[in-house]
């Protein structure tokens, strides 16, 4: 088997400058199209705001109930100014953008600016957020490794039937068992809360257990799927055989040959549900009243506090693509052979 | 009994054991799936018949744990747990089908024309899609709800919308499959119409594997209907849905912690009914082609 490695050493003398020129252009044509996209995020995020009824400086200031009638109309008819609302749509949009850009989102309902009120809520998401990660994957590596190497037949079939069933459990509904079980039989853990881990770090860890392992459930049920995949496409590859010939140990092929393989494909699948993580944010930051960025935005749905409901629509489109691309490039930089291909 | 009705039985028997042994032959996921769901259908369309009580109805002390009279117990005003469950898959059911149906004709109609014409339309349609893939599902429908208010038909077609894309894409891999196979391209050089190879040609021969794909989106819109009720955004009290339901369960969960029960077990088999069915039908029409390129979004809530 020629490796993508072999080929580049190969081609080094001849087409080294075509190669490098070759490969700034498709990075350069990479950028341009992830740009590209980004402002489309954004121009759709302000189209859907615009789409409300009411003007724009209205909403931008929120109620604001210390101001009498007079000085809240001075305020939004300066305010409409600056925002550009008598200029065309396409300017307010770069108008908007420029503030976004800057973190400047406007007031929320009551006043206080966004951009401080979702930092606020930033540290609580980031904790919960790759708590959970770390649990699902540890976990799916473990769980899969344990099924690949198993001698029982049963005990895979009882790992692939749970995993399914995990798949099929939302978030609220998962969640609601482990309280049922660890806050209401048990009493080990608290059912729902937040402390800040400078506060009292002990508190913090057991407030993160249920929501952590609510969030990482799924993930490990989705991570295991491909993992298992995995495993067992890479175990009938001809290389594998090979090793087996060459008379190396059950354990040596496995942790040296099949794994690393078989790994491969799931680090995409990994970046793509830590960039679209919100999601399940939402729901498990509900269920545990866990003041992060998802309750922060259920709340701000109900509130109709659009201000806050833009930032955070625009903050985790604006992070799921740029993720989404990251792994797309450190996906190339691992695995030379989609590097050949996509060239 | 004469010799005629004893024939006209034997027949109808002969009937019924051919349709018997064609059941046999299915998948068994097909057969159980569809032996999960098609109760929950039917219950959904006359949830009446099969509540035990009315589920608005208080007629007993709140919070009751399962007895003979209520199978699930009462809830926190003392309404029957079981009849509010099977009353709940009315909306449930309805809102996570007409949404799946709604992505599904949506997304296939888009997906396979940009794949079949191809060129500038695919790379348009394609952009527009990755453009909307960019927002993360809920918040995406949750983006919408907040704009376009709460009700039931924003709650649909926030959530066909959240879909489309990734049908579309899905769709459009089809598409580009089939435009080059021969009869299609038989179709084209003897000078039929876009619309009539699209329609005659690559829908029906792309359909087993949407149809595959369908079934996995119905699952993620019961998941994502039941979330949003949950999060106070669906459906409202005091009708009853699995989302609404788990959201009261937790307000009582040292009182009465089989509250939830009944709500989420049935988001699970209809969920998990969904998946099987699709599964089934994957192994019915041999299309593992796609194996897991949609099909694995279910876990992505």
């Amino acid at each position: 088997m020629t490796s993508g490695g072999d080929l580049i050493v190969h081609g080094a003398e001849s087409a080294a400058p075509s190669r490098w020129r070759g490969r700034l252009l498709g990075a350069a044509t990479q950028i341009a199209q992830l740009a590209a996209v980004l402002l489309a995020v954004s121009l759709l995020t302000f189209l859907l705001l615009a789409a409300l009824p009411g003007s724009a400086a209205d909403a931008r200031i929120g109620p604001l109930p210390n101001f009498s009638p007079e000085e809240r109309r001075e305020l939004i008819e300066t305010l409409s100014r600056q925002l550009g609302l008598d200029k065309p749509l396409l300017w307010q949009y770069v108008i908007w953008l420029r503030h976004a850009v800057t973190g400047d989102f406007g007031l929320n309902y009551q006043g206080v600016e966004v951009s401080s009120v979702v930092a606020d809520r930033l540290v609580a998401t980031v904790q919960l957020g790759v708590a959970s990660l770390v649990i699902s994957t540890l976990g799916a590596l473990l769980v899969s490794l344990f099924s690949h190497r198993t001698r029982w037949r049963a005990v895979r079939g009882g790992i692939q039937g749970s995993v399914t069933l995990l798949l099929v459990m939302p978030p609220f509904w998962l969640g609601l068992l482990l309280v049922v079980v660890f806050a209401v039989q048990v009493r080990w853990l608290p059912s729902a809360g937040y402390v800040a881990f400078g506060d009292d770090p002990i508190e913090n860890l057991k407030f993160l257990v249920l929501p952590a392992v609510t969030l990482a459930l799924p993930q490990l049920a989705l991570f295991f799927r491909y993992l298992d995949a995995g495993l067992r496409d890479t175990s009938s590859a001809a290389f594998i055989t090979a090793s087996r010939a060459r008379g190396l140990s059950e354990r040596a092929v496995d942790y040296r040959h099949v794994l690393p393989n078989a790994v491969l494909p799931t680090i995409t699948v990994v970046g793509l549900v830590a960039g679209s993580m919100i999601s399940g944010l939402v729901i498990v930051e509900s269920v545990f009243s866990w003041p992060g960025l998802g309750l922060l935005l259920v709340e701000s749905v109900k509130q109709k506090d659009y201000n806050t409901v833009a930032a955070i629509v625009l903050i985790t489109a604006v992070t799921y693509v740029i993720v989404a691309f990251v792994v797309d490039v450190l996906y190339r930089i691992i695995d030379p052979r989609t590097r050949r291909s996509a060239g | 009994m004469s010799v005629g009705s004893v024939v006209a039985g034997a027949v109808g028997a002969a009937r019924l054991a051919r349709v018997w042994a064609a059941v046999r032959r299915q998948p068994p996921p097909l057969l159980v799936g569809l032996a999960i769901l098609l109760p929950f259908v039917v219950i959904a369309v006359f949830p009446g018949v099969f509540a035990p009580r009315d589920p608005f109805e208080i007629d007993a002390l709140p919070l009751q744990g399962p007895s003979g009279t209520y199978l699930l117990g009462t809830d926190e005003v003392g309404r029957d747990l079981l009849s509010r469950s099977l009353y709940a898959a009315r909306i449930d059911i309805f809102v996570s089908l007409s949404s799946a149906l709604l992505a599904f004709a949506v997304g296939t109609v888009v997906g396979l024309f940009s794949g079949y014409v191809g060129r500038r339309v695919d790379v348009v349609v394609m952009r527009i899609v990755d453009v909307f893939l960019a927002f993360p599902t809920i918040v995406l429908a949750l983006f919408l709800i907040a704009i376009f208010g709460r009700g039931q038909w924003v709650q649909i077609l926030a959530i066909a919308l959240v879909m489309t894309p990734s049908t579309a894409r899905f769709a459009r891999g089809e598409g580009l499959v089939l435009r080059s196979r021969g009869y299609v391209e038989a179709s084209q050089v003897s000078g039929a119409t876009r619309r009539h190879v699209l329609f005659r040609h690559i829908l029906p021969n792309a359909l087993p594997t949407l149809l595959v794909a369908a079934s996995v989106l119905a699952a993620s819109a019961v998941m994502i209907s039941a979330s949003l009720s949950y999060l106070g955004l669906g459906a409202q009290p005091p009708d009853p849905s699995w989302g609404n339901m788990l959201r009261s369960a937790f307000g009582v969960v040292y009182d009465a912690p089989l509250y939830g029960l009944g709500p989420g077990v049935c988001i699970s088999l209809v969920a998990g009914a969904y998946v099987l069915i699709g599964e089934g039908l994957r192994r019915r029409w041999r299309t593992d082609r796609h194996r897991g390129s949609i099909g694995n979004s279910v876990g992505g809530l």
